[in-house]
């Protein structure tokens, strides 16, 4: 039995030599999830169909210890193979490493290579990636996003060098002294420097006494960045940018001026028709704004009562179609109702804007 | 050392929609400008309302003819552009929506500007969390990119800064801006970003290094998914620390993808915002004239967390955790916080050996390059004719350089070696 054994041993320190010494991943191999374990139960597998019979098992490595090494490979093929391959792999990265100005422009590097070549990393898996299941709430309506997995293959996975790809590097430096005068257009709307904290709280305090704002600021002082802007422009002087300000006060409200009860309807009708085309509903249904306004609109909109209505709304309506005429699942509908109920109780902010949208209708 | 800090936001910005379904949502802009607004994090900062970049700025970087396209195209007469839509790479992932050019040319124009800022010496740091498209490519849109204004930002930085930084820590690799910097040594682009299993952009490789005299000016550190902050931030800092040491630029890009945070919708990291933050509180740290852009990010809630968290930072202020009370708040339901637990089913799939080893070979490449700040300083290759005007053009900027030397980069380089214990190095010295 031993020397079956050392035979055995022989049989194998021939066929693995060139693994024979202290396993040192590679970064190649991190990379790689390289996985040594895979190697054992390779083996594994081969013992256990192996012929059990010892004799047999005695006659075939008697063999096998006088075959030539090529031979030997070729009959452990599979496991040969797999060796070869890892440290022929481990060989060119070594010298993709020194060559690499020769290798790396053209061609996808070795890295790229193995990755091709592991199976289990398919197109599955990237879809995964790209459309990641976790869809959170606010995104629900969302979830049908799946780009196309051909033009997902399809991008580059090389950097590519030419004047077509490279950006125009200027030419030496600037001085400081010959420099063009800046002279974009850009608007400074509020500089902190030359004015202390305490005196533009107290400014922000009296502005707020004078535009009288409808939704409940808190206790909380609340910036108000169209009064800070004037506040600039007047230089600085408080009494020049409070006399400003109350001189029109009507013209100092929010950027987006407030929406009427008929151009919300409208909005939502255009929501139901064509889903978040907003320029498509501008060019339809809310001709009265600009398809910003409509995106800003959507996003106040979204996490308001209103739009709760609407969607248990439309759901119902789809509801219709969809189920057998004649029945009607009133569990569901039940359900529903009590879900819109629920977070309609919540504290909403929308609320207050949508009332104030609505009162403003009626003073005018 | 108190930074002054300009901040560049367009109110009309966010008023953008890319289509039903699209996960690139402009509005997450809007809600960062009314959370910085009502922290009162104004108060820290100059506020600007950019200029609009025009066509002839982003040609600058861009082909004319995409450019033009860009700027006749909209959702009405694309039929008249079908054959030019595959040519651009215009279509499903970078959709022709209402005002695209406008968009772009707010966001390219506020870091542009941000840029020329910080060439004048106006501020120190300049925000624009509109920018940061890293895809965009010379020729074509990529990735939700359709103009590179970091690459627009950094051509502007180059007129006075021999050695520009750009940091990228998307979950993406930033393939646009070093396809853009690939063979030249003035721009040295690190990017930190998930690679492998066909992730976008599917480049990235640690085997890309640059080209011709941009070789090895291209550092890429690919990481897989799952990374969470304590790991992040062990190739962060080693990494960021030896470019500082060896490359020493006169000026930084960070760029700022929120998609790197847990539970983002297209990214796979699991970073908080405090571990994000700490990569932006490091680079500010530098002391080094900074364009800070935001980049990729795809849960709302999330990016406007992690934006306005940053922008805090920047300015040195603490902010509470406690949200104030904005017109968005309902979008934060149900913790309304700043910085919410984060809890996620991705394992982190770095290991520790892998880590190190990753580190190890940029720092090895960072190595060859130790020297090549001060031959690029002369600009002129080696067998070149040199015209008498070229000489006096390069002398001065030299004389300039070293002071700058002198003055910023020496300076940086202690903090983060004195300060803190650092470990890395020295290990990545003994091996």
């Amino acid at each position: 039995m031993a020397e079956i054994d050392s035979m055995k041993k022989d049989g194998k320190t021939k066929n693995c030599k060139q693994e024979d010494k202290l396993f040192d991943p590679s970064i190649e191999m991190l990379m790689n999830d390289f996985d040594d374990e895979r190697t054992l139960e390779e083996e594994e597998a081969l013992a256990a169909e192996e012929p059990v019979d010892a004799s047999v098992e005695l006659s075939i490595l008697q063999r096998e210890s006088d075959m030539p090494i090529e031979e030997l490979l070729a009959l452990y093929g599979y496991r040969g193979e797999q060796q070869e391959d890892t440290s022929v792999l481990k060989e060119e990265m070594e010298l993709s490493k020194e060559n690499e100005s020769e290798t790396e422009q053209t061609e996808p590097s070795k890295l790229g290579e193995i990755y091709k070549s592991i199976p289990e990393m398919n197109q599955d898996a990237s879809r995964l990636l790209r459309s990641v299941s976790r869809v959170g709430e606010e995104e629900e309506e969302d979830y049908d996003y799946s780009p196309d997995d051909e033009d997902w293959h399809k991008t580059n996975k090389t950097i590519m060098v030419g004047s077509d790809y490279q950006a125009q590097i200027p030419d030496g430096l600037c001085h400081y002294g010959d420099a063009l005068p800046y002279e974009n257009d850009d608007k400074l709307v509020w500089n902190p420097t030359f004015i202390d904290l305490v005196d533009v709280e107290n400014y922000l305090k009296k502005a707020v006494s004078i535009l009288k704002p409808t939704i409940p600021m808190g206790t909380q002082l609340k910036d108000d960045e169209q009064a800070l802007y004037l506040l600039q422009q007047c230089g600085h002087n408080i009494d020049e940018a409070l006399r400003r300000l109350r001189m029109n006060v009507i013209s100092n409200a929010d950027t987006m001026s407030l929406w009427s009860e008929e151009e919300c309807r409208n909005f939502e009708s255009g929501i139901r028709s064509f889903g978040k085309n907003f320029h498509i509903i501008q060019q339809n249904k809310v001709r009265t704004r600009s398809v910003g306004e409509l995106v800003q609109f959507y996003y106040l909109w979204k996490k308001s009562e209103r739009h709760d209505i609407f969607a248990s709304k439309t759901r119902l309506e789809k509801k219709k179609y969809t189920l057998h005429p004649g029945v009607t699942d009133f569990m569901d509908r039940f359900l529903e109702d009590q879900d819109g109920r629920d977070r309609s109780s919540s504290p909403n902010v929308q609320n207050l804007i949508e009332n104030r949208v609505i009162e403003r209708h009626r003073t005018n | 050392m108190k930074h002054k800090v300009s901040y560049f936001f367009n109110p009309d910005v966010g008023n953008f929609h890319y289509g039903t379904g699209h996960p690139m949502k402009p509005h997450r802009l809007s809600v960062i400008h009314s959370l910085v607004l009502n922290y009162g994090l104004h108060k820290h900062m100059q506020i600007y309302r950019p200029y609009k970049a025009s066509a002839h700025d982003m040609c600058r970087f861009h082909s004319d003819e995409y450019i033009d396209f860009l700027q006749k195209v909209t959702p009405q007469n694309i039929q008249a552009f079908t054959k030019y839509l595959s040519h651009f790479n215009v279509g499903d992932d970078c959709p022709v929506f209402h005002g695209l050019f406008d968009f772009c040319s707010m966001y390219t124009g506020a870091s542009l500007e941000g840029a020329m800022k910080l060439n004048n010496k106006d501020c120190d740091i300049a925000i624009n969390w509109s920018g940061g498209l890293h895809h965009a490519k010379k020729f074509e849109a990529s990735g939700f990119c359709y103009v590179n204004d970091i690459v627009i930002g950094i051509l502007e930085l180059l007129k006075y800064h021999p050695r520009v930084l750009y940091i990228d820590i998307d979950v993406h690799h930033g393939d646009g801006v070093q396809e853009a910097f690939y063979l030249t040594d003035r721009v040295m682009t690190v990017s930190f970003h998930k690679y492998g299993n066909y992730f976008f952009p599917g480049t990235g490789d640690m085997y890309e290094l640059g080209a011709e005299s941009g070789r090895y000016y291209s550092v890429n550190v690919p990481l897989k998914e799952g990374i969470d902050d304590q790991s992040y931030w062990m190739v962060f800092k080693p990494v960021i620390s030896n470019v500082m040491e060896f490359y020493q630029p006169t000026a930084i890009v960070l760029q700022c993808g929120a998609d790197s945070l847990a539970n983002d919708r297209l990214g796979c990291f699991s970073l908080s915002t405090k571990g994000h933050g700490e990569c932006v509180k490091f680079v500010k740290s530098l002391n080094l004239p900074t364009l800070v852009v935001g980049g990729g990010g795809y849960t709302l809630r999330n990016v406007a967390r992690c934006w306005t968290y940053e922008t805090s930072l920047l300015v040195d202020e603490q902010i509470s955790n406690e949200l104030p009370f904005t017109e968005y708040l309902e979008f934060f339901a149900p913790d309304f916080t700043l910085h919410p637990e984060v809890v996620t089913r991705t394992e982190n799939a770095n290991s520790r050996q892998y880590l190190e080893a990753i580190t190890k070979f940029v720092y090895d490449n960072l190595k060859v390059c130790q020297n090549a700040p001060s031959v690029q300083m002369h600009d002129v290759p080696g067998d070149a004719i040199p015209s008498d005007v070229k000489i006096k053009e390069e002398d001065d900027p030299d004389v300039r350089i070293s002071q700058e030397l002198e003055d910023k980069l020496v300076e940086p380089k202690n903090e983060f070696f004195d300060g803190d214990k650092d470990n890395d190095k020295d290990e990545a010295m003994e091996a």
